[in-house]
């Protein structure tokens, strides 16, 4: 009822709709010519609808590069990351130090090179829009910071002081990017998977009491964690990483259980180059 | 390097513990929180739902002013139920999208339907700035996200079809071609987007099924010749 149109745009479509044919065919040229060209020849309608659309194309042309550069950074600080934890894995008795002043130079470089990188191009904003495209980067850097940080001082590296080292990356006059806790908290959650190949790999080299260490440590994080996960944001992700963590935990809790057991026969065959005895050390490993 | 970690580790239990209390302190209050906005985001959802059970009256052919006071009425509503939203969330600046999940659905159906009215009114796009403007949105605090408005848009491209049939039904011949025009535009406007492959695009490439549906009405009313000719403006006013 309340149709009103300018006339001229009503002679438009009714010019339009005179001819069936070449209204269709009108009609299918629009659909496959470029849109470019369309403005001149819509009517003021379309016009204003373009200029509308121009302006989310732009949006969403910006966003989408943003989203494909933060992908890329957060690739990058994965695939660092995951070298600092091999380096620490590498540690053994005799060469930790050494091992461990290479992961904290590896680790350095991460933080300054690929973390300064996503720093950066999420300087100011979209810290929630964009979680998703650099959650897994965030994941991977806070398991390999808070692994350095166990082999180093035996204590969980806090979230605040991961924050503070994040904090000189960015150009002070913007909101700087903090680590949330939920990514924190998904990297600690993968923490338990590398401490449990630590600890396994301390035992077969006859490291009891450090593993037995490891395993205070890391059954201490699953149960804190217990409490937090039930009241996180999408805790699906973080419920099947409970079920990983407990199964981490429950492999050196046996790990130690069988060294313990078998302690009196296990220990003195330590560094044994006798054959005959590896067998037994080597069952010990598969559990 | 054993009992390193064994002397550490009270001291680094208890600092843990510090820090894994202070994790679930913040995260009850983030739950508090989601639960306030996921109460305010259940009345949006009923008021969408109010809204649309009376734009459905224009598919039974009842008059577009009457369908639009008593859809309109729902529009105040959405608009306060959004100023108490962007109360909430201003307490929390820059955590917009934390929480945008809560109310996301139901702010694009909201957006659907505003739009479809002001079509059925004006037989214009209702453009995001308007759509801010109606719901009293601020687009520097508590703005709109523009991909949920091209969302709604794309769901209210999927009324249309159903508008046409059941408006030639009644006879309004002239419906067809009004819409097929407007959603020609429309699916021009959106051929100019670089979508990624998400919801929006699958949303997009269904739009081609309602203009297909819709020139296929067209078609139909076309060639048996019921389509108005010549000037049509006179009965257009009495047919809608």
């Amino acid at each position: 009822m309340l149709v009103r149109c300018s006339t001229a745009l009503q002679r438009f479509y009714v010019i339009m709709a005179t001819s069936f044919d070449k209204s269709t065919v009108a009609a299918e040229a629009r659909l496959s010519s470029n849109p470019a060209k369309k403005p001149r020849k819509m009517s003021t309608n379309a016009a204003a609808m373009t200029a509308a659309f121009d302006k989310y194309a732009h949006y969403l042309n910006t966003l989408n590069d943003k989203r494909e550069r933060v992908v890329k950074a957060s690739r990058d600080i994965t695939i660092n990351s995951k070298k600092v934890i091999f380096q620490v894995h590498r540690i053994s008795k005799y060469n930790r130090d050494e091992v461990l002043e290479k992961a904290e130079k590896d680790l350095a470089a991460v933080t300054d090179q690929y973390m300064s990188r996503l720093v950066k191009e999420l300087q100011g904003t979209d810290f929630w829009k964009l979680r998703r495209a650099y959650s897994p980067g965030v994941q991977e850097y806070v398991e390999a910071a808070t692994l350095y940080e166990f082999c180093k001082t035996g204590k969980l590296l806090n979230l605040e002081a991961i924050n503070a080292s994040l904090l000189p990356l960015s150009d002070p006059s913007f909101e700087p990017l903090q680590i949330n806790i939920l990514d924190y908290v998904l990297g600690v959650a993968d923490l338990t998977g590398e401490l449990m190949r630590l600890a396994i790999g301390r035992i077969s080299d006859g490291e009891l009491e450090y593993a037995k260490t490891i395993c205070r440590f890391v059954r201490e994080i699953y149960r804190k964690l217990t409490l937090v996960v039930p009241t996180m944001d999408e805790n699906y992700e973080m419920k099947k990483k409970m079920d990983t963590m407990l199964q981490s935990v429950v492999k050196i809790e046996n790990a130690c259980f069988s060294v313990h057991v078998r302690g009196s026969e296990y220990i003195p065959l330590l560094g044994c180059s006798d054959p005959n005895f590896s067998f037994l050390g080597a069952q010990v490993l598969e559990l | 390097m054993a009992d390193a970690g064994d002397s550490s580790s009270s001291s680094s239990s208890s600092s843990m513990e510090k820090q894994f209390e202070g994790f679930l302190q913040q995260l009850e209050q983030s739950g508090n929180l989601r639960d306030r906005i996921r109460a305010v985001a259940a009345e949006i959802e009923s008021s969408t739902r109010l809204m649309h059970s009376c734009l459905l009256l224009v598919h039974q052919s009842r008059p577009i002013p009457e369908v639009a006071a008593r859809a309109e009425a729902q529009i105040d509503v959405l608009k306060g139920l959004y100023r108490r939203l962007a109360e909430i969330l201003l307490e929390l600046p820059g955590q917009y999208y934390r929480y945008h999940g809560d109310w996301r659905t139901e702010t694009q159906t909201a957006i659907s339907l505003i739009a479809f009215l002001h079509w059925l009114q004006t037989e214009n796009l209702l453009e995001h700035s308007e759509v801010e403007q109606k719901l009293g949105l601020d687009s520097s605090e508590f703005g709109l996200d523009i991909e949920d408005y091209l969302i709604g848009i794309c769901f209210m491209s999927n009324e249309l079809p159903r508008y046409v049939v059941n408006q030639v039904t009644t006879g309004d011949y002239d419906c067809p071609r009004k819409v097929l025009a407007f959603l020609t535009d429309l699916h021009a406007s959106f051929r100019m987007l670089n979508l990624r492959n998400d919801f929006l695009r699958k949303k997009f490439d269904g739009m081609k099924y309602d203009l297909r549906r819709v020139e296929e009405v067209y078609y139909d009313v076309k060639i048996r010749g019921l389509a108005p000719t010549g000037d049509s403006t006179g009965d257009q006013g009495t047919q809608a």
